[in-house]
């Protein structure tokens, strides 16, 4: 029995709370202290609350363990047609913490007020510009929205977190408005996800048709009705009710890529670095972007249920975790390596869900989460130190100036990098098992072709990540402080910072003097931020632990997968076929002490061994055609505009050019007829009409001319006049 | 003791240059004299056909007229003087008002 509880809507609602509030009144608040308070106030509140639903949920068998919350009926679907004819279900506003949801809401609620933290000393300076409110109020409306998305208990209120959190994620990129590129990079975001929401709803709206409800448990529990059924008929369409799965399982993964920056989705995200550090750390690293992993999660009945839309997923996963890999290793800026990295993360945990393994994804997520954040919240301390420099060609030399900072980086490097005993060797090496075992095994959902294939594009991603993450490492810590002019080997490169733009009332982040010809070394920043990126550091140290592979069950057990295990939608086909342990053993070996090992080896072959950086450069100029495709990003950008976004702007050109010319035209042919026909009837009125009024006007006058002779106005006349009548009667009297 | 046709011939020149004057002078006040002409050659004519029938409902009738003239002189005298202080002017021929 799941529990009820009445305070769970306060998780999501606190952080909207604090929103408002600090929206509201935000503006004419001068001690942003207080901004600070209720911001962060109301994040520790909401990650007590969730803590608290967390330990009510350990306390319960693993199949009761849900509390649930209906607030409202938000709509009747009642009399909606369905495949089974009319639904009489009801859509509530409702949340449901359950394994699943109530993990996501601790990493968002959690990571989201280290993040918040850190904001309060990385954005030091909006404080005196007045728009650190703005900030603080779009960081917790995101957490509100993304609460939505875990904690909805349907579909409907998962959608909508869904684009709550697209909207907070542009309105975030592009905090800096004022600066076009960033402007330009949040219209982007919003754009591409677009298109993949159209996916998604299509996925939804089928999938309604189809089960006849949006609630998660009901459909779950439906699923196996369903697929009883001999075929399926929709708009006139008969199939196996397999095939109405992997249609459903299709669309949803387009919605998945846009959110979670997959091919040939992906383009927003390393743009998206526009946006200030502490948002890339928290929407683009740790938490929005793993929103398509959640939802496929979620949706496990269908997609175990749809082998070709597990296999879609399981090859583009690959070759996002591959390609975006690539495109990592030959960036300068440390925060587009980090958003590649993150692209390719993500492909690998899309890698797992592909490859059935959707505890392993997830846990994934959750490692990713903590060393990824930390990795972002690092780069963020770094680039403030360096007054606001992002090339790293221009940094160095860090390690001893900011040794917290390089430590916490340094873990979570590791981590990433799939070294024991860091957490991501736990969850990517597993990733990696699993698509491997699939092979080895003969495929559990997908041919076991595309099995090996993936296995080996993810071990060569894996390799670059190592190294990619390496060459960031020694390229900002090691060697000597490249930043003040002093540049023995001539590596920097003009900066692109502007520091009149966006920077212009002469404080620096960290309280310096603002001097432009003798900038001050790097100094460690405050606790404030430091300390988060250690926490997660940390995490991201242990959290390996929490899910310790099959074998090397004598260190621990699978804590996390047996967690979610209540979530997954037991087909009952491959519970005997568990790992051949020799096997992956070796593997494990291999990966954590050869090929990890051996990418870092080169990595600092390259870079630090020579702290000239000649390998690189012979490598480059050995192949400057492969140097130039990598580095450009394979020219992904410029095959979308070309491909694209120009046919697009053309079409709209064209419809703007008929809109004007066609449509305006009849318009304006109206109004310029009925203006000519109405000069044509003032010129009857004015000539006819008129005319006939005026000439018996002016006959009257013609006749009363002669008229007007006899009225003399002479009274002798008038009396001659009378004496003349009078005669005239006289004769005629006497005549007679 | 004059003959009829003598005072007829006598009251009808009275009655022309009456006629005459009122049709030719341009002074309000002659043609008021002159109307008074008119007036007294029809006095004339009454008295004398009185006189030729024997009975007296004639004379009766010129001494009626004389009043009336006398009332009539008045009533146009006063519009004179009114026509005067209006228009500064008693010659007719510039009093046309009623000019169409």
């Amino acid at each position: 029995m799941p529990i009820h509880s009445s305070v769970l809507w306060l998780i999501p609602f606190l952080p909207l709370f604090g929103a408002i509030l600090n929206g509201a009144t935000g503006r004419w608040v001068k001690n942003t202290r207080l901004v600070d308070t209720i911001a962060l106030g109301s994040m520790v509140l909401s990650f007590l609350l969730v803590l608290g639903c967390f330990a009510q949920l350990l306390g319960q068998a693993p199949a009761n363990r849900s509390v649930d919350q209906t607030l409202w009926t938000w709509f009747d679907l009642g009399g909606a047609r369905v495949l089974g004819g009319v639904t009489h279900n009801t859509m509530n506003w409702a949340y449901k913490f359950d394994p699943l949801s109530g993990a996501m809401a601790l990493l968002v609620t959690g990571v989201g007020f280290l993040i918040h933290l850190f904001s309060t000393g990385y954005m030091a300076e909006e404080r005196q510009n007045g728009t650190y409110y703005r900030f603080m109020a779009y960081l917790n409306l995101f957490v509100f929205s993304m609460l939505n998305l875990v904690l909805g208990a349907n579909l409907i209120v998962m959608f909508l977190g869904w684009e709550g959190v697209g909207l907070c994620s542009y309105l975030l990129i592009g905090f800096y408005f004022e600066k076009e590129f960033c402007a330009i990079a949040g219209k982007k975001a919003f754009v591409t996800n677009r298109i993949g929401d159209f996916g998604f709803l299509i996925g939804f709206f089928l999938l309604f048709m189809v089960f006849g409800a949006t609630d998660f448990d009901t459909l779950m529990g439906m699923t196996r009705t369903i697929l009883a059924r001999p075929e399926i008929t929709l708009f006139g369409l008969s199939h196996a009710p397999t095939w109405w799965f992997n249609l459903i399982g299709c669309c949803l993964f387009l919605g998945a890529c846009g959110k979670s920056a997959q091919i040939p989705l992906y383009v927003w995200l390393p743009d998206a670095m526009a946006g200030p550090t502490p948002v890339s750390a928290l929407i683009h690293a740790a938490t929005m972007v793993t929103s398509g992993l959640y939802m496929i999660t979620r949706m496990n009945f269908i997609y175990v249920n749809a082998p070709v839309a597990l296999a879609l997923v399981l090859f583009i996963g690959a070759l996002t975790a591959l390609v975006a890999a690539s495109m990592g290793l030959a960036q300068y800026d440390i925060k587009k390596v980090l958003a590649y990295s993150t692209v390719s993360q993500l492909g690998f945990m899309f890698m797992g869900m592909g490859a059935g393994a959707f505890t392993a994804g997830m846990f994934h997520v959750f490692t990713h989460a903590f060393f990824k954040a930390a990795l972002f919240l690092g780069s963020g301390s770094v680039i403030m130190a360096c007054h606001h420099e992002q090339d790293m060609r221009n940094m160095g030399g860090l390690r001893k100036l900011m040794p917290w900072t390089f430590a916490s980086m340094g873990i979570a490097t590791l981590a990433i990098a799939g070294i024991f005993p860091f957490s991501g060797f736990f969850s990517k090496d597993e990733i990696l098992w699993r698509v491997f075992e699939g092979w080895y095994n003969g495929g559990h959902f997908n041919g076991s072709t595309l099995n090996l294939v993936t296995w080996i594009m993810g071990m060569l991603a894996a390799f670059m990540t190592a190294f990619y993450m390496v060459r960031l490492m020694v390229m900002t810590f090691f060697g000597e402080y490249r930043g003040a002019g002093h540049d023995p080997h001539g590596l920097t490169v003009p900066s692109e910072v502007v520091h009149a733009a966006g920077h212009d009332d002469g404080h620096d982040a960290h309280g310096h003097g603002h001097e432009a010809h003798a900038p001050h070394l790097p100094q460690e920043v405050p606790w404030n931020m430091w300390l988060p990126v250690a926490i997660l550091a940390g995490l991201a140290l242990v959290a390996g632990f929490l899910n310790i592979p099959h074998s090397l069950h004598w260190i621990g057990s699978s804590h996390f997968s047996a967690w979610l295990q209540p979530l997954l939608y037991q087909t009952g086909a491959h519970e005997a076929a568990e790992a051949v342990p020799a096997m992956e053993y070796i593997l494990m070996a291999v990966a954590t002490l050869v090929w990890a090992p051996a990418a870092m080896a080169l990595a600092w072959w390259f870079y630090a061994v020579d702290p000239t950086w000649a390998r690189p450069r012979a490598f480059v100029k050995r192949f400057p055609e492969l140097f130039r495709w990598v580095n450009a990003k394979y020219y992904v950008d410029e095959f979308y505009q070309a491909a694209f976004i120009g046919p697009c702007k053309q079409l709209g050109a064209q419809l703007w050019a008929f809109d004007s010319l066609a449509v305006d035209g009849m318009v304006n042919g109206a109004a310029r007829f009925t203006l000519l026909l109405s000069h044509a009837m003032h010129w009857f009125d004015a000539k006819v009409v008129d005319g006939l009024v005026n000439l018996v006007a002016w006959i009257l006058q013609q006749i009363s001319l002669g008229f007007r002779k006899f009225q003399s106005g002479r009274v002798q006349n008038y009396a001659f006049v009378m004496f003349l009548g009078f005669l005239v009667f006289a004769f005629w009297k006497f005549l007679a | 003791m004059p003959s009829m046709n003598a005072v007829l011939f006598i009251s009808f020149l009275l009655f022309s240059v009456g006629v005459a004057g009122v049709l030719i002078r341009r002074n309000v006040l002659i043609i008021l004299m002159c109307v008074e002409l008119m007036l007294n050659a029809a006095n004339l004519n009454l008295v004398a056909f009185a006189r030729h029938s024997g009975t007296v409902a004639g004379q009766a009738f010129a001494l009626l007229v004389m009043g009336l003239a006398a009332a009539e002189v008045s009533i146009g005298l006063a519009l004179v003087v009114a026509l005067y202080r209006k228009k500064d002017t008693i010659q007719v021929d510039q009093i046309n008002l009623l000019k169409g």
